[in-house]
């Protein structure tokens, strides 16, 4: 985290899981205002659990998660999703029986008397992905793994939230898409936006971050900035990943 | 024949909004309200009730669909929200709105005896003419509010923010939580829409049937054909088409098979369409109905 900056994001002591079994155990981490922060580790280490507690979506969670100045840890997830956090899930998550506008503007429910708004924010959407304005009225299961990552992340942008968690964004995705994903990231960060993202590929989180956690096993392990994956934290990153 | 494919289609149309009201409530929660049948019967019951007592009719049918709404909220919240708080996937509402149904009923039958009582004819006593054959005033009423009513629901599920919105929970509750939406409201919502498509069909055939609190029964029956038949579960208009169907076949059999044989052919139907068309006649799966993939081009 900048030094300057005042945390977007703080959790302490986070457990969460499901039914009687704690998925992560006391983690602790956060995310800097205009800061990129990359979760890493292997399938199973707990990486979407925590991006699922932070949105309330693990009814089981311990612990403080803190947005902004305002204390999620007991919050129902649609309040969450009203402007403190939204989610550009696993697996994109589209309503595939509605077009890419329907599933853009219903992101930002919350900002649905705010028309203005609203239309500014579709507007940063289209600038920031142009494909999707020619395939506006188009219903969603049409598209390509990447446009629907497009749309995906658009939809996360429209409810113009705090901290915005992107939940292996690279996957499944051909290598042109994965380019047009990470210079959107990067052009979000270029917006002043706070990212919270969890990848298997080192060299996305390398490239979008300003820090690296490293989880495994439900807890985190290491903390890492590019510099020193670069300079020789790569053996200690593949201990983990393989 | 006219005759009885336009009685089939009066009657088709009951059916249908009693399938769209089942299918309402499924298409946003994925739960099947085996109450629907009752909460048409409180309607007829409380409209009944107090057009003997000498309220207006307009009022006591206002008072009536309130009445379902009011407890179309309640099945949900007792019947159904708890156990789904308790374990999402479970099965238990099965049970729940079959007794909530089991219970409504006999207080109705408690509180107004279990015997038939007068209903109010509204256009009962009307005849229209068509061609060679006659319906009654409320033959076309229900017909004209059915087509009203589907096409009014389909406008407002495509066209309007909340429709996106119950599209959205039905898809992905807990995608459609993670953009801001109370999953809870849009259910309750849901269940009191469905409770008035419901006691509107209880309105329309109450007059055929006068007020009786079992009444439910068969039209709940009808209504969970109909929405089969038809499709309903993968979207809510499809349960008016299987109405119509249902009601033409009903008629037709009575007519042309024996005046009992709208007890058990539906059935005979609703098996073959179901073998032949397992998701239904007229649902988004079928080929006829499902949305083309737009040509490649246009970038």
């Amino acid at each position: 985290m900048n030094e300057q900056s005042s945390p977007v994001l703080e959790i302490s002591s986070l457990s969460a899981g499901y039914g009687r079994f704690d998925v992560v155990r006391d983690i602790g981490l956060s995310v800097g205002k205009g800061e990129a922060v990359a979760l890493l580790g292997p399938n199973g280490a707990g990486k979407t659990t925590v991006l699922r507690a932070i949105m309330g979506l693990v009814k089981q969670r311990r612990g403080l998660i803190r947005i902004g100045s305002t204390d999620v840890s007991d919050l129902p997830t649609h309040r969450i999703a009203r402007g403190l956090a939204a989610i550009a899930p696993e697996g994109r998550r589209l309503f595939f029986d509605q077009s890419v506008e329907d599933n853009l503007l219903l992101g930002a429910l919350h900002l649905r008397h705010d028309r203005p708004r609203a239309e500014r924010l579709l507007s940063s959407v289209y600038d920031l992905f142009p494909v999707l304005r020619n395939y506006r009225h188009r219903l969603s299961s049409f598209l390509s793994g990447g446009e629907q990552q497009m749309v995906a992340i658009g939809r996360m942008l429209m409810s113009d939230p705090q901290i915005m968690l992107l939940d292996e964004p690279s996957v499944a995705l051909s290598p042109v898409a994965v380019d047009i994903v990470v210079k959107a990231m990067l052009e979000l960060r270029k917006r002043g936006a706070s990212l919270l993202l969890v990848e298997q590929r080192i060299d996305v989180a390398t490239r979008v971050c300003d820090r690296l956690y490293v989880m495994a096993h439900g807890e985190i392990v290491e903390e890492m900035t590019p510099e020193t994956v670069r300079s020789g934290g790569m053996s200690i990153l593949s201990k983990y990943l393989g | 024949m006219l005759q009885f494919l336009l009685s089939g289609i009066a009657i088709g149309s009951i059916y249908g909004l009693i399938g769209m009201a089942l299918a309402i409530s499924f298409y946003v929660t994925r739960i099947i309200n085996f109450a629907q049948g009752q909460l048409m019967m409180v309607t007829v019951m409380i409209t009944a009730e107090l057009v003997s007592s000498g309220y207006p009719v307009w009022l006591a049918a206002a008072a009536g669909l309130v009445s379902s709404c009011i407890i179309g909220i309640l099945s949900y919240l007792i019947a159904v929200r708890p156990i789904l708080l308790s374990n999402r996937f479970s099965f238990g509402w099965l049970v729940s709105t079959l007794g909530f149904a089991v219970i409504v009923e006999n207080a109705a039958a408690y509180i107004w005896s279990p015997t038939s009582q007068a209903f109010p004819p509204i256009l009962n006593n009307i005849s229209v003419p068509i061609g060679s054959a006659v319906l009654t005033g409320q033959q076309l009423l229900a017909i004209v509010t059915a087509a009203i009513l589907a096409a009014g629901f389909e406008i407002v599920r495509r066209y309007t923010l909340f429709g996106k919105l119950g599209m959205a929970t039905a898809a992905d509750p807990e995608m459609a939580s993670a953009i801001g939406a109370n999953t809870t409201v849009v259910a309750i919502i849901a269940f009191a829409v469905s409770a008035a498509f419901a006691g509107i069909a209880g309105l329309l055939i109450g007059p055929t049937t006068f007020a009786n609190p079992y009444l439910g029964d068969t039209f709940g029956t009808y209504g969970f054909i109909a929405m089969m038949i038809g499709g309903g579960t993968e979207r809510p208009i499809a349960a008016m088409f299987g109405g119509l169907v249902l009601g033409i076949c009903a008629e037709g059999a009575n007519g042309l098979i024996n005046s009992q044989a709208s007890d058990w052919f539906p059935f005979i139907v609703l098996v073959v369409i179901l073998i032949v068309s397992p998701k239904g006649l007229f649902s988004a799966s079928n080929p006829l109905f499902r949305p083309r993939r737009p040509a490649a081009a246009s970038r």
